[in-house]
């Protein structure tokens, strides 16, 4: 194509340092092919990148790991109707359960009275624990399609948006995404525990690769240091020299980035190592931090303990996204009593948390609050059958519910829904392929398109549903 | 006949002294790098410490780290192996070729103690059994650090000191003056003398240098 040929084409212009600098559309496709824009750091374009993608939000995502029965809190049925056996006297134990209310079942038994939230036509069940006080800040959604009851395919569905193909994630998981789009920059661009992360596809910068680790301690024992050799002092000078050195070889290094990736890790190890970063890893010292939160509950004392380093992490700004899972939830036999309470303290962590955001000011937007900022999704693999089986519990369904807490979501809704007789997902809306239940995939497409993702970049099926965003 | 079959037969092409092609054009060999650095394989640098620390096994390379002092230096490897960037096959996450500042830290705190074991091991026992700190551990001046500082670059980074860039010697040869200083103060509490946190602390910086790192 003549030099001409190349002026006609449409050009995109980034503005550096008081020059301009114009890219044909040819570059910009040809920087693109290259599949590492985001890592082509000293380049004008690719600053003007990077610039798009600094953010001030935050996200925590949470796995009810095991499959949550959804008639306890999301789609509460307390009636026998069609397959639907309901939570009852018979089969969950109510002891603690703050919003149990008895109401005749019939045959001796009892089930739940139905949780309004007040104010509201909305209704949970007894499961909702302390979260129904945020009811009207919250979007649940009904009657998510699923298609499996496998659990590895169910969570990878959830957290992906796509199935697993053999015994393979073949798409990256919502946190992933996030974290390779607005979070490269921080020290920790996602930390994961426990929660199904997954990572594919050459696009995505490795930096989003999430910290999978089993514990906060996990990271603690990696930035534990002895003083029986040396000391602090040793330490700073030598990370001080390869921070130089990292320096002074990208100086001289044709693609310098990985480098100065280098060179900035250093730098971040000092900042890890150093002052008070070492309590973000500490468990005592985070348990101390966020006496707020109940570590002695039954069923989530460990998971308060991975909200107490979110919500410290998130307050110093050095992490982006934070996964974790929560279990309990695959209750096929007579542990199924305990679902709704498994549930209450998974509700009570949720608000508990939303509760600390909403007194925790942003560390960068001043006269911001943190909740403001920060972006709550909570997902199961699929929920549970509606008819109890002989054991007393009940098995896997594909039906799902997902829960999420943004303020770019629309709070107080409930949308989407399942059918009363065999609590199975039907038609919530028109999508562009016809009528039909909402999937993940739209769930996480609608996620991703609230902080102006291209979802149709990393998600091969979804579609936006507008109707849970405040601003669509 | 016969002097028609002589005409036609073909010249005789008789051998003589080879002589050098002559070059129909002269381009420069392209010999720029066509992308990126790339982290080793986690398992390729754990080999490597394994080699030069003289650990047969990550098991055994285990035990030397912790010695008698538990975990003050070195847990164990599960502790670190998601950090390390070494690929989980239970979630599907693959190997790391990036670092992140979780594995810088996970270096630092491997450099340090396989370090810190080789100079107790090794630059302590006799000259002639030493795998890594070939030399004496006193240095008084940079012209003699050079040569002993040369011995653990071509070991570490696998080329010899003099293709570094020219300042490296004089930057470590700092760092070892500093910390020798440092440690030969009063009230400073280490197992090492000042020689030897010197030469511990080159060591940290050579196990955990990018050109270690990168390829």
């Amino acid at each position: 194509m003549s030099a001409m040929g190349y002026l006609a084409t449409p050009s995109f212009i980034f503005i550096d340092e008081g020059a301009s600098v114009t890219f044909s559309r040819r570059d910009f496709l040809k920087l693109g092919s290259l599949g590492a824009i985001g890592a082509l750091t000293t380049s004008p374009f690719s600053r003007a990148l990077a610039a798009a993608k600094t953010s001030d939000e935050f996200f925590i995502f949470i796995h009810a790991a095991g499959g949550w029965d959804v008639t306890l809190w999301a789609d509460p049925r307390n009636e026998r109707r069609g397959l639907i056996e309901p939570a009852s006297t018979e089969n969950t134990d109510t002891a603690g359960l703050r919003h149990w209310v008895d109401a005749p079942l019939g045959g001796g038994a009892s089930s739940f009275a139905l949780v309004h939230a007040p104010g509201s036509e909305r209704v949970f069940g007894p499961g909702i624990g302390n979260l129904l006080r945020h009811h009207d800040r919250f979007c649940v959604i009904n009657g998510l399609s699923m298609n499996t009851v496998s659990h590895p395919d169910g969570v990878a569905f959830s957290a992906t948006g796509r199935h697993l193909q053999g015994s393979r994630v073949s798409q990256s998981s919502v946190n992933t995404i996030l974290a390779h789009e607005l979070g490269v920059s921080q020290i920790l661009p996602s930390v994961s525990i426990n929660f199904p992360s997954a990572f594919a596809g050459a696009e995505l910068d490795r930096r989003a690769v999430p910290l999978s680790v089993g514990s906060v301690g996990t990271i603690s024992r990696s930035l534990a240091r002895s003083k029986l050799y040396d000391d602090e002092f040793d330490r700073r000078k030598v990370t001080a020299l390869l921070a130089s050195e990292s320096q002074q070889l990208a100086a001289q290094s044709t693609y310098p980035e990985v480098l100065d990736g280098m060179a900035l890790q250093f730098g971040g190890l000092d900042r890890m190592l150093n002052g008070d970063m070492q309590e973000l890893f500490n468990e005592g010292k985070l348990k101390k931090a966020h006496p707020e939160l109940n570590y002695k509950t039954k069923f989530h004392g460990a998971g308060a303990v991975s909200a107490a380093f979110a919500l410290e992490a998130i307050k110093r700004n050095v992490l982006r996204c934070f996964s974790f899972a929560l279990g309990g939830f695959d209750t096929h036999a007579n542990n199924y009593k305990y679902q709704a309470m498994v549930q209450q303290d998974l509700f009570d962590l949720v608000a508990a948390i939303l509760e600390q955001l909403d007194i925790t000011p942003h560390p960068t937007k001043t006269a911001s609050k943190l909740s403001e900022h920060a972006h709550i999704l909570v997902i199961s693999d699929f929920c549970r059958t509606p008819a109890i089986n002989i054991a007393g519990g009940r098995d896997h369904y594909p039906n799902n519910s997902a829960l999420v807490i943004s303020p770019r979501f629309r709070g107080g809704l409930t949308f989407g829904k399942s059918d009363p007789d065999q609590l199975l997902p039907v038609e919530a809306k028109q999508f562009l392929d016809g009528r039909r239940a909402i999937a993940p995939p739209d769930l996480l497409a609608t996620f991703l398109s609230a902080f102006a993702v291209d979802p149709r970049r990393y998600l091969r099926d979804g579609e936006v549903v507008p109707e849970l965003l405040l601003h669509s | 006949m016969c002097l028609a079959l002589v005409s036609c037969a073909p010249a005789q092409i008789k051998p003589g002294p080879a002589t050098p092609l002559q070059p129909t054009g002269v381009r420069p060999q392209d010999r720029a790098p066509k992308e990126p650095a790339r982290l080793v394989p986690p398992e390729a640098y754990l080999r490597t410490y394994l080699a030069l620390f003289g650990a047969a096994s990550p098991s055994e390379a285990q035990k030397l780290a912790r010695a008698s002092d538990n975990g003050q230096l070195f847990d164990n490897w599960n502790d670190y192996l998601s950090a390390l960037g070494f690929p989980d096959h239970r979630n599907d996450l693959p190997r790391a070729n990036q670092t992140n500042a979780l594995m810088v830290a996970s270096f630092e705190r491997l450099g340090i103690a396989l370090c810190d074991r080789a100079v107790e091991r090794d630059l302590r026992g006799p000259t002639e059994t030493r795998q890594l700190f070939k030399f004496s551990a006193d240095t008084d001046n940079i012209s003699v650090f050079k040569t002993h500082f040369d011995i653990l670059h071509r070991a570490f980074l696998g080329y010899p000191l003099d293709l570094a860039p020219a300042d490296r010697a004089a930057k470590f040869y700092a760092l070892y003056e500093t910390i020798v200083l440092h440690h030969g103060e009063k009230g400073l509490k280490s197992r090492f003398t000042p020689a030897e946190a010197g030469w511990a602390n080159v060591c940290y910086g050579l196990s955990r240098h990018p050109e270690f790192h990168l390829y």
